[in-house]
């Protein structure tokens, strides 16, 4: 019998008992389903660490305060780690080529009557360079592999200077949102801003951003954005000294070790930390480069990846079980016709192939609706995960294959058992 | 009598069987012959062992010892593999219960026999099972399915997928047993006509009357042919 009369077979044989069928998927569905909705968090959430992290260059450290929680409120465990610390950090350690600070607080600002209540941002005369190394957003319809320069992201104006940051200066620069909704079209550059009551010269405006990662999109608003230098921001919003983000800039990238035992040691004589009873220190601030993270993802990937091939294993199974009950079922009922095709001349691989096909057809109608229902709870899985989920492509045929194996692997006991059956019983079978 | 016209060759047919601890002796030393286009009614009691004798002749089964011969071929230690090729290519099969698939239209049924054969394009497939749904009278409903026809016109069917591989032996068993007189009377008288046509058909059947139309008959009794 040739294999297209046999599939004819196999799906009139699924074609008896659509209900049947119908339910019988439903195990496969949803693991299929799930396995893609899993993969998609996954690879969001890849995206996202990746998207996060890419700024931090292979020759920079990462250095900021260690928190604990308080009373529900975040507030550092030992010392601040100080605008002092970072600024002189160059200085002390001559392996620290330079130093990036930033310091993020809110603040009202003001021009004419527009108020806005916005996150300020306070950083050093990198502040742009830092905002194009990290990749996260881009100058609106930037041409894709274009290099970023930090000038690209000043529509007109200028950024401020090392020597307004040292002496913090009252100047800020807008981003685009911003300087739209404070001057309803009027040219700020030049102008006066409030931040916090205090007097601020207007030096530059970016121009509109886009966020890079389509994943992140809906989370984040770049456009709405004041850099005040981080001297002028500490004074200017904080009642008291916060702490600061220190990105360290290494000169020579093969002594990254060293570099990171240095500032080690030079945080814990500023912070005057020592060795407790059992010889261990107890340092208030935590260190990250690149190579911490990428460990530290790959053990999570790791993680997650066990979680789903556990969680794809257990719904397949069931789903398999499904199917292997109801092709015995079937193979039951249809006893009388498999008597007949066998007395007709069906060879047993006849037989076998006919049930395997319809066990194999039956998990693949599951796995297309599941693919289908994985595709379209995405973004349903994204609302529970902040957002962050990314269909992976690859992740479709996949599980459509997973699907189909299923079906072959727990259709083969009972398709073998209908090509065993003896004729004559199965002609006699009421 | 020339040996190539001798349809079917049995010599010391036995068929014994372990029930519990006791052998059942099914057949004993069963021998006899069928020419070519013979029409042979096969009677018998139940338990009388033309069951087993049929299944044998339909390759449905192997023999404990003896030969059989069907068309001058040894079948009677074939494997399972090849037995299916000879119920497929040289045996017919009509069934009391008519045994058609009930999701299939008539035409389909009947061309279950040539799909597993293989051996022909499916044009010629389709038009050799209407020729044999022709031959039986069935014109008109080919693609109707079994519940949408009446009893007689089942079994017409069934005889129709009996006759489209041209098969060397037609066994039809007890084919008027579900059907009410005037019907079977009908298929009988169908085949006659086929048996006038020179196929070879045996009849089994506990019924003389249905028995009275075949040319010869076997009796059997406690698994011998008497």
């Amino acid at each position: 019998m040739t294999l297209f009369n046999t599939l004819w077979a196999a799906i009139g044989g699924i074609a008896g008992n659509k209900l049947r069928a119908a339910l019988t998927t439903l195990g496969i569905v949803i693991g299929v389903a799930s396995v893609i909705s899993m993969l998609a968090l996954g690879n969001g959430a890849r995206a996202a660490v990746d998207a996060n992290f890419r700024f931090l260059g292979s020759d920079m450290v990462q250095i900021s305060v260690k928190q604990k929680i308080d009373q529900g409120e975040l507030v550092p465990v030992g010392e601040i780690l100080s605008y002092d610390d970072g600024l002189r950090m160059p200085g002390e350690l001559p392996l620290v080529e330079r130093v990036l600070m930033s310091v993020d607080g809110n603040g009202k600002v003001r021009h004419d009557r527009e108020v806005l209540d916005m996150v300020v941002t306070g950083t050093t005369a990198e502040g742009l360079l830092t905002l194009a190394s990290q990749g996260q957003v881009q100058p609106l319809r930037w041409p894709d592999g274009e290099r970023l320069t930090a000038d690209a992201f000043l529509a007109r104006g200028r950024f401020f200077t090392p020597a307004e940051v040292v002496a913090g200066a009252d100047v800020c620069v807008l981003g685009h949102k911003t300087a739209n909704d404070l001057f309803n079209g009027d040219e700020p550059l030049e102008q006066i801003v409030w931040v916090n009551r205090k007097k601020c010269l207007v030096i530059g405006i970016l121009t509109e951003l886009e966020v890079t990662n389509p994943a992140l999109r809906n989370q984040s608003r770049p456009n709405e954005l004041l850099y005040l230098p981080i001297s002028t921001a500490i004074v200017n919003l904080f009642d008291e000294e916060p702490s600061v983000q220190i990105t360290a800039r290494i000169e020579d990238e093969s002594r990254m070790v060293t570099a990171r035992a240095q500032i080690i040691d030079y945080l814990r004589q500023r912070h005057n930390i020592i060795k407790n009873e059992v010889g261990d220190y107890e340092d208030d601030f935590e260190l990250t480069t690149r190579q911490d993270i990428l460990g530290a993802q790959q053990e999570a990937a790791r993680t997650f990846a066990f979680l789903l091939a556990a969680m794809a294993v257990v719904s397949l199974i069931v789903g398999g079980i499904g199917i292997m009950n109801v092709m015995l079922v079937s193979v039951t009922e249809r006893t009388r016709e498999i008597g007949v095709r066998m007395a007709v001349g069906a060879q047993q691989r006849d037989i076998v192939l006919q049930f395997l096909l319809e066990a194999v057809l039956i998990s693949g109608f599951g796995g297309v609706l599941g693919s289908a229902v994985g595709v379209l709870s995405v973004p349903l899985a994204a609302n529970f995960n902040r957002g962050v989920a990314l269909l992976d492509p690859s992740s479709i045929p996949l599980a459509l294959l997973v699907a189909l194996l299923t079906g072959l692997l727990f259709g083969l006991y009972p398709a073998v058992r209908a090509s065993r059956l003896d004729p004559i019983e199965a002609l006699r079978y009421e | 009598m020339l040996q190539n016209n001798l349809v079917i060759q049995v010599n010391g047919l036995e068929k014994q069987y372990q029930m519990g601890d006791n052998v059942v002796h099914a057949l004993c030393a069963v021998t006899f012959t069928v020419q070519r286009g013979e029409f042979i009614a096969l009677m018998g009691p139940s338990g009388s062992g033309k069951s087993t004798l049929m299944h044998l002749l339909g390759c449905l089964d192997t023999p404990t010892a003896g030969d059989y011969r069907l068309n001058g071929r040894l079948v009677s230690q074939l494997s399972q593999r090849e037995r299916a090729v000879v119920r497929n290519r040289e045996i017919g099969f009509v069934f009391q219960t008519f045994n058609l698939l009930p999701r299939l239209t008539a035409l389909e049924n009947v061309l279950l026999p040539l799909l597993y054969s293989g051996r022909i394009s499916a044009g010629r497939a389709r038009s050799q099972s209407e020729q044999a749904l022709t031959r039986v009278g069935l014109t008109e409903r080919i693609h109707h399915k079994p519940t949408e026809m009446s009893g007689g016109q089942r079994q017409r069917v069934a005889i129709a997928r009996a006759l489209v591989n041209d098969p060397a032996l037609i066994l039809a068993d007890e084919p008027t047993g579900n059907l009410d007189s005037r019907t079977g009377e009908t298929i009988m008288a169908l085949l006659g006509e086929l048996n006038d046509d020179d196929r070879t058909i045996i009849l089994v059947t506990h019924d003389p009357d249905v028995a009275a139309a075949a040319e010869r008959t076997l009796h059997m009794k406690d698994g011998q042919i008497t």
